[in-house]
């Protein structure tokens, strides 16, 4: 079953990719879609009966990848509780977004190109989710990044398209070279890739060091830490996070399914799969805090000024990635994957929601050019308004459960990163409600700002006008996810039953009790989140209800500071400086000089042109007069004659 | 002064030599090349022959006989090609013999 | 004495039937005239056949001696025979339709090539100077004919003048060479040769043998074209007749290479450190001209003709290396590589347009399309003459190299390789031709049912071959070693 489960979707991508035209568009998404809600039926079945239903985690062999002296790599699909919540959220989005792209992408002309992309991202992902050990885990990893590539450029003829699909391979490539050192130290210390024999090891090398470059490393603590490096460039964390908002360029319902749902979760996920690993390394932890704080007060921050609807909830995505790496980073590994799960449903929610209000809106993504929205879209309204609750964790909604418990366990963390961790979260609590209020207002109330603004020609009335069923659908079905997963499964993740629930496939160490104890903090950290959030939102209506032209004023008198948000901290002018253009410098020298001069012209067009060069000689030679000929074998016996008589008079 | 082996060797080498010269130096005529193999054959009979004298062995004598007839027939096959060319091309002009190259 | 003479007439059958078989049918076409030419030329492959099946008797026997030892039989010549006789039998068929068109269907063709076929056998069992030139000069004599046989065509006949003075010139330089080894050794027999020459008091041999050796190695040289005895080569093949320049590639070669290694292994084997490096230089130059010249090639049968420089080359490769691995290599190189040069000429034979031979490359355009069968069977030719594994031709390569390799001519080897890189751009240029160029038209059909015959089986060898590889390289293996002392 958990074969068919993953393999499903990658027949789907075959079919549509190889057969797309014979299929044609329907065919093509009728298929994708189909294998895609069967496999998420059975992601489903899978999460009853393994993660509620306590049946025993269990393996799949498939078969033998890799057998080469001391490696051993097989194709296992590895079933446990912490699996089988990932492949709910996968498939279950996956699902609702192939349904949902059957409306939104209508009038492209590539669709099965685009059905066969986003099935092969699911089957990729799926295989990450599914890995047995660490080598299968990578092949998924770089799938997913493949298929993200290849959708962020979907519009192939766009060059920012191009030039941010670029963007993201190149920056995850930052993090997949972590990754891979990371699996190479760890065959190298523990001799296996496969997770089962890593992880009953792994206390056997808790402490110990090795000598690098004369400095006493720990080894547990470099390992952990050069996996933190992949799951930073997937997961877009501080330093490695340029990427996701470009990655906006790529169609809507991607951005639902990539980069807020799944494959930016791949990073969480993998600390959780590798929390043995974590809990032997302490100093890595605090780097995973620290690291996931700053992100979600960063991401946060840049998120309230941008006015692409798609980028704001970019960095929200950010942001949210970074209260799951804290909350990991405190021990609290099942709160993580808990908003992991919640924040699939409310941001596929958001991101579909925006792409329905994009979709109404002809394609427009400003901000500013919208407005008043509400008495054409009321639906997506309604949902929108479901997500940002969720999102700002307002009671009831799901990310009130997820949300306020990761603060909690910072809290509840009593050392340093972790009371970094609870200020900048909170203070990224406030600034989240604010900024999803502003995206509320500023899209749906107010005057409307979109006469004049339609921007493709395709000849529809310039009315904003409500999607059909099939984004409709999903969107209702997301919906329900997210406000109600936070109050079902509060228990069985991080509550009274989690211990049943997980039944190990997430390991604590034995003196973590962080999540026992967040239940004990005072009752003012508790309310603290709620507090700040209800005041972002009161500031959001203030600002953009009330007193509209307030915001204007305030970064009129505080420039600075808002050029310094407005450029997201000028993180990708700081890379273009020290990266990107050296390495241009470097790529064209490599290329005009090392290349085309010395190796083409020395290899390939040299020893060509020489060939015919020594061609022409050669036959010219043959002159076709006797006389030379002649002439020719008199020159070769007299220079055998002089050479022998030469030899002999050498050797005696 | 007696003449011994030394000189006829020499005479012969330098028949030789003249015979090779006046197949590549020549560019007139092709029975010149013709005449200039028979100085060539006709040295090393010079030379076979006084080696078998020299040595007392009668093996190079038979050679040189056998030289002798074949050179016979090599000279009428080649008169023959000639006569051939001739008829083809109207001239024997060792420089005309140029249709093939490169 | 009777009984040692009728001993000796026993050992020459082969050499007896096609002696008299060329008299005969001269005297039959002279009495029948012009109408006897079909007649003659069946007739002459019964001969040959009849002078191969002669020639397997006693196979397999230990090396025998006749005509006061100027005459060996052992299973190298035998080896080397059955290989001249296959060429000359498979020509001479293929020759007729071409020479009917040509207006020159005349008896005298089939009684010169056996003629020229006896000359080669005697090459092959020469064990002594004078059977040597006899047998050269034979052979020589006959294809001076051949190469001016269309005697209204200009190119045919320059093709015979020009090989005429080149070979009366080899011819001489040989017997210069011949001459002074039979000064300054005594004697003009193979075996005392190998007697007197590996004396090895330490002083090496005089240095007149050595001025003869290297004459007499010019004049071999020229006869198999070697660089720099290789200048006749490209001009005489295209100027003659097709299926003359077919003989030539395939017969004449085969007993030349045959007459070199013999002379070389068994009365010079002594002084293989005097001689190796002679044909290193030669084997490096030829496969390197071979390679290079071929390229700027646009007539068919002068890129055959480069093509063949090029494939002595290599076989010098395994003579070089010396040794019964490397006597091997040349022996397995040089009966794979008359299967394939058969073949190649074949396809050439069976290509006309509007009455014309087609002979350049350009010609071939779009052959795959309007011919793809005869299309297939070149292009696997010429993969094989390329040495792309697994056909024919890369097994020969692969045997000489190893030798090589073996030997310590390391460097040898690699240039080999690497002139075999080169020599690739002109083969797939003919494949490219026919695959990929617009087609020029259909060629004429019927092609004659004996060329059909040969270049079928020529491609079937080429391509079947790595199948049952072992027949060719166990007799190659068993000839090889009844040279070796």
């Amino acid at each position: 079953m958990v074969a068919a489960l993953v393999l499903m979707p990658l027949l789907g991508a075959l079919a549509a990719g190889f057969f797309g035209r014979l299929l044609g568009d329907r065919g093509a998404q009728i298929v994708t879609s189909g294998l895609l809600v069967a496999s998420a039926v059975l992601s489903w079945i899978v999460f009853f009966d393994v993660a509620l239903g306590h049946q025993a985690a269990y393996k799949v062999q498939l078969a033998t990848w890799m057998s080469s002296g001391a490696l051993q790599v097989d194709w296992a699909l590895r079933v446990d509780a912490l699996t089988a919540v990932m492949l709910v959220v996968v498939n279950t989005v996956s699902a609702l977004v192939h349904i949902y792209s059957v409306g939104y992408m209508a009038e492209d002309p590539h669709v099965p190109r685009f059905q066969a992309y986003l099935s092969l991202f699911t089957f990729a992902m799926l295989m990450l989710v599914t890995a047995d050990n660490l080598v299968q885990t990578f092949f998924g990893w770089e799938g997913v990044g493949l298929a993200s590539y290849l959708l962020i450029g979907f519009w192939y003829k766009k060059p920012s398209a191009n030039a941010a699909a670029i963007k993201a391979f190149v920056v995850n490539r930052v993090g997949d070279f972590g990754f891979a050192i990371g699996i190479f130290a760890i065959f190298f210390v523990f001799g296996s890739v496969s997770y089962d024999t890593i992880f009953a090891a792994a206390p056997a090398v808790a402490g110990k060091t090795f000598n690098f470059l004369g400095y006493d490393l720990d080894i547990m603590t470099t390992i952990c830490l050069l996996l933190f490096i992949g799951c930073c460039g997937k997961s877009a964390q501080l330093g490695l996070h340029t990427w996701l908002p470009d990655a906006m360029e790529g169609p809507t319902p991607v951005s639902a399914l990539i980069h807020a749902a799944t494959m930016v979760t791949a990073g969480v996920f993998l600390v959780a799969r590798c929390s043995p690993l974590f809990e032997l390394a302490p100093v890595a932890l605090q780097v995973v805090t620290v690291v996931g704080a700053s992100t979600a007060f960063f991401a946060a921050t840049v998120g309230l000024v941008q006015t692409d609807i798609k980028r704001v909830i970019a960095y929200s995505t950010c942001s949210q990635l970074g209260y799951m790496f804290f909350a990991a980073g405190v021990g609290a590994y099942e709160a993580s994957i808990f908003h992991l799960f919640t924040h699939a449903f409310f941001k596929a929610l958001l991101f579909l929601g925006a792409g329905s209000v994009i979709h109404a809106m002809h394609h427009e993504q400003d901000m500013r050019h919208m407005g008043g929205l509400w008495r054409h879209i009321k639906f997506t309204y309604a949902v929108m308004w479901i997500g940002s609750l969720a999102l700002a964790g307002i009671p009831l909604f799901a990310g009130y459960f997820s949300k306020d418990t990761i603060l909690e366990v910072a809290y509840a963390a009593h050392s340093g990163p972790g009371t970094y961790a609870f200020w900048l979260g909170s203070a990224a609590a406030a600034m989240t409600a604010f900024y999803s209020w502003r995206l509320l207002f500023m899209t749906f109330h107010g005057k409307a700002r979109w006469a004049g603004h339609g921007h493709d020609d395709h000849g529809h009335a310039h009315t904003p006008h409500e999607s059909p069923l099939t984004m409709t659908v999903p969107l209702a079905l997301l919906a329900l996810g997210a406000a109600l997963a936070g109050m079902i499964f509060y228990d069985n993740f991080v509550g009274n039953l989690r211990e049943v629930f997980w039944a190990g496939s997430i390991h604590v160490a034995a003196g973590n009790h962080v999540l026992e104890e967040a239940h004990h903090v005072p009752e003012w950290a508790k309310l603290l989140p709620l507090v700040l959030s209800l005041g972002g939102i009161l500031v959001a209506f203030w600002f953009y209800i009330l007193r509209p032209r307030l915001p204007v004023a305030l970064a009129e008198t505080n420039p600075l500071l808002y050029r310094f948000l407005l450029n997201k901290w000028y993180f990708d002018e700081l890379y273009d400086f020290i990266f990107v253009r050296p390495a241009f410098a470097l790529g064209r020298l490599f290329w005009k000089g090392g290349d085309g001069r010395v190796i083409d012209g020395l290899g390939p067009d040299g020893v060509s042109a020489r060939v015919l060069d020594l061609a022409r000689r050669a036959a010219r030679l043959q002159t076709g007069y006797v006389y030379h000929y002649a002439f020719a074998m008199l020159i070769g016996v007299a220079a055998l004659v002089t050479w022998y008589v030469y030899r002999i008079g050498v050797t005696s | 002064m007696t003449i011994g082996l030394g000189h006829y060797l020499t005479v012969a080498a330098i028949l030789f030599t003249l015979g090779i010269f006046g197949i590549f130096l020549n560019r007139k005529n092709v029975i010149i090349i013709l005449m200039s193999i028979e100085l060539m054959l006709l040295a090393v009979n010079l030379n076979l022959v006084a080696f078998s004298a020299a040595l007392g062995d009668l093996a190079g004598q038979v050679f040189a006989l056998l030289i002798l007839t074949v050179a016979a027939g090599e000279a009428a096959i080649g008169l023959a090609i000639l006569v051939v060319y001739i008829r083809n091309r109207g001239t024997i002009a060792v420089e005309d013999i140029n249709l093939m190259k490169g | 004495m009777t009984a040692a003479l009728s001993n000796d007439l026993v050992l020459a059958i082969p050499e007896l039937i096609l002696a008299i078989g060329a008299m005969a049918l001269l005297l039959l076409g002279a009495f029948r005239g012009e109408g006897a030419a079909g007649l003659v030329n069946w007739a002459a492959v019964g001969v040959l056949a009849l002078a191969a099946w002669a020639t397997l008797a006693g196979t397999g026997e230990a090396p025998r001696l006749a005509f006061s030892r100027l005459f060996v039989v052992d299973d190298f010549a035998r080896f080397m025979k059955l290989l001249v006789l296959l060429g000359a039998a498979l020509t001479l068929p293929m020759a007729r339709s071409f020479m009917a068109r040509a207006g020159a269907e005349r008896f005298e063709f089939g009684v010169l090539v056996l003629l020229a076929t006896l000359g080669m056998l005697v090459m092959i069992s020469a064990n002594d100077l004078i059977t040597l030139y006899v047998g050269l000069e034979l052979q020589s004599l006959a294809l001076y004919v051949l190469a001016a046989f269309l005697r209204d065509d200009a190119k045919s006949t320059e093709a015979g003048l020009k090989y005429f003075v080149l070979g009366a010139l080899s011819s001489g330089m040989l017997l210069y060479g011949a001459s002074l080894i039979y000064g300054f050794s005594g004697t003009t027999n193979f075996v005392d040769l190998a007697a007197t020459l590996g004396h090895g008091d330490g002083t090496g041999p005089a240095i007149g043998v050595v001025v003869g050796i290297v004459f007499l190695s010019a004049g071999l040289a020229f006869k198999v074209s070697a660089v720099p005895f290789h200048m006749w080569t490209p001009d005489v093949y295209e100027g003659a007749p097709t299926p003359v320049t077919a003989f030539f590639a395939a017969a004449p070669k085969v007993a030349a290479m045959a007459l070199f290694v013999r002379t070389m292994i068994s009365p010079l084997g002594d002084l293989a450190p005097q001689w190796q490096q002679i044909i290193v230089f030669m084997a490096v130059a030829s496969m390197l001209l071979g390679a290079f010249a071929a390229i700027g090639q646009s007539n068919l049968k002068r890129l055959l003709a480069y093509s063949s420089i090029g494939h002595v080359g290599y076989a010098l490769v395994g003579l070089a290396a010396g040794g019964l691995q490397g006597v091997r290599g040349v022996l397995v190189y040089m009966a794979i590589y008359m299967v394939m040069t058969l073949g190649s000429f074949g396809c050439l034979l069976a290509m006309r347009r509007g009455g014309q031979m087609v002979e350049r490359v350009d010609e071939l355009g779009g052959l795959s399309r309007t011919n793809p069968m005869l299309a297939f069977v070149l292009a696997a030719l010429m993969f094989s003459l390329a040495g792309i594994p697994p056909l024919a031709g890369f097994f020969a390569k692969y045997f000489v190299f190893v030798a090589a390799i073996d030997a310590g001519l390391v460097v040898l080897s690699v240039i080999g390789m690497l002139a075999s890189v080169v020599s690739g751009f002109y083969y797939l240029r003919v494949v490219k031709v026919m695959y990929f160029d617009d087609a020029v038209g259909p060629l004429d059909r019927p092609i004659p049912l004996p060329v059909r015959l040969v270049v079928t089986a020529s491609g079937l060898l080429t391509v079947l071959y790595f199948i049952v590889p072992a027949p060719l390289l166990v007799s190659a293996e068993a000839a090889a070693k009844s040279l070796m002392p």
